[in-house]
């Protein structure tokens, strides 16, 4: 494909430099088969070193760029400029402290998601081999197996916008990806972090969180889910 | 503004709605409270005051409020109570705001020709 000229504006943040935060305007070419992350590198490689910016993978499996681009959560290494036009606005994921530019400060996000428990519980002496489990019990969970802790979700909710210490809608995915795992037997513990009064009743189902999965996990309808298995299991 | 889609306007329409129901039931409580205050007492004035057309466009929009919030609850519940009510959100948000439509449309046939012609 030909490139074309395309204009990035990227909100630019140092906080050991700056007051506040501000834009920077690059005017470049690309090819509309580009994703945004390659764009990224070329502002940083070849334009403007200063840029910060997290990425390991670059094919939508490490979780490290997402960021708000065009007004929604999205991994950089996903989204093409042929799907956005030759306007590009890229902001740093709300809700969490800005470190430098799109660098956001992810410890709460993780501390959410080790308070679930995301691990298998299970004090039962274990079998001589696995601990077998069908194909229609391992299905039960599948979706939320795909979780790849970007924060997309998380940083896309209204409620965690407002009230950071929500334990978020990323946390919840992964206690689900456990509540139905026949094989645990952490329902109990997972339950009371999640009953607590940051827990998942804070949802409103404004299903940000749903759209802005990159691995589309049907997020408002797991956390629906484990809200239905926590009323109906008398936990 | 973040753009979310269909799911996000619905709880911001529903957030929106319930805080202006709650504002407006506590001012409706106080006035009507004023009728204890006897027949001499000030709730004949402010029931007049509240006869202006402004208040009367904004009792419509209570009412749409009303509406909405209601509509949307049952939503709510059914995302919340059934197995296949999150995966048709989207529709189900459609027709809250289809019928809160057709439920304002009788509404405004009646009441808006009493305040252009000021009963
Ligand atoms: S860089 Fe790994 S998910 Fe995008």
């Amino acid at each position: 494909m030909e490139p074309i000229e395309i204009n990035v504006k990227i909100k630019r943040f140092n906080p050991e430099a700056d007051s506040r935060p501000y834009w920077s305007d690059y005017t470049l070419q690309a090819r509309p088969s580009d994703r945004v992350l390659d764009v990224m590198h070329h502002i940083k490689w070849e334009v403007d070193g200063s840029l910060a910016f997290r990425r390991s993978c670059a094919h939508g499996i490490c979780g490290s760029d997402a960021m708000l681009i065009n007004g929604v959560n999205r991994l950089a290494c996903k989204v093409l400029v042929k799907d956005l036009g030759n306007r590009i606005v890229i902001e740093p994921l709300r809700g969490l402290e800005v470190k430098k530019d799109l660098i956001v400060d992810m410890d709460s996000f993780f501390d959410s998601f080790k308070a679930v428990l995301p691990f298998l519980i299970n004090d039962d002496a274990p079998p001589p081999a696995e601990r077998l489990q069908s194909p229609e019990e391992r299905a039960r969970f599948d979706e939320t197996t795909k979780c790849i802790l970007c924060a997309a979700c998380t940083t896309s909710c209204p409620v965690f916008w407002t009230n950071g210490s929500y334990i978020g809608p990323a946390a919840i995915v992964n206690a689900h990806r456990f509540i139905f795992d026949s094989r645990d037997k952490g329902t109990a513990q997972r339950i009371d972090v999640l009953n607590a009064g940051n827990g998942l009743w804070r949802c409103r189902t404004a299903y940000n969180c749903t759209e802005a999965c990159p691995r589309d996990i049907p997020v408002t309808q797991a956390i629906e889910e484990v809200r239905r298995a926590m009323l109906f299991r008398g936990a | 503004m973040y753009r979310g889609r269909e799911g996000q306007w619905a709880f911001l329409l529903h957030r929106i709605s319930g805080v202006a129901i709650a504002l407006y039931l506590l001012l409706h409580v106080l006035d009507i409270s004023l009728v204890m205050l006897g027949p001499d007492g000030p709730f004949d004035a402010f029931l007049a005051f509240y006869h202006n057309w402004p208040f009367r466009i904004g009792l419509l929009m209570v009412i749409a409020a009303v509406v909405y919030h209601a509509l949307n609850g049952l939503r709510i519940i059914l995302m919340d109570f059934t197995t296949w009510g999150v995966k048709i959100q989207r529709q189900l948000w459609y027709g809250v705001l289809v019928l809160t439509t057709l439920i304002g449309i009788p509404v405004l046939w009646v009441v808006v020709p009493q305040i252009l012609a000021g009963v």
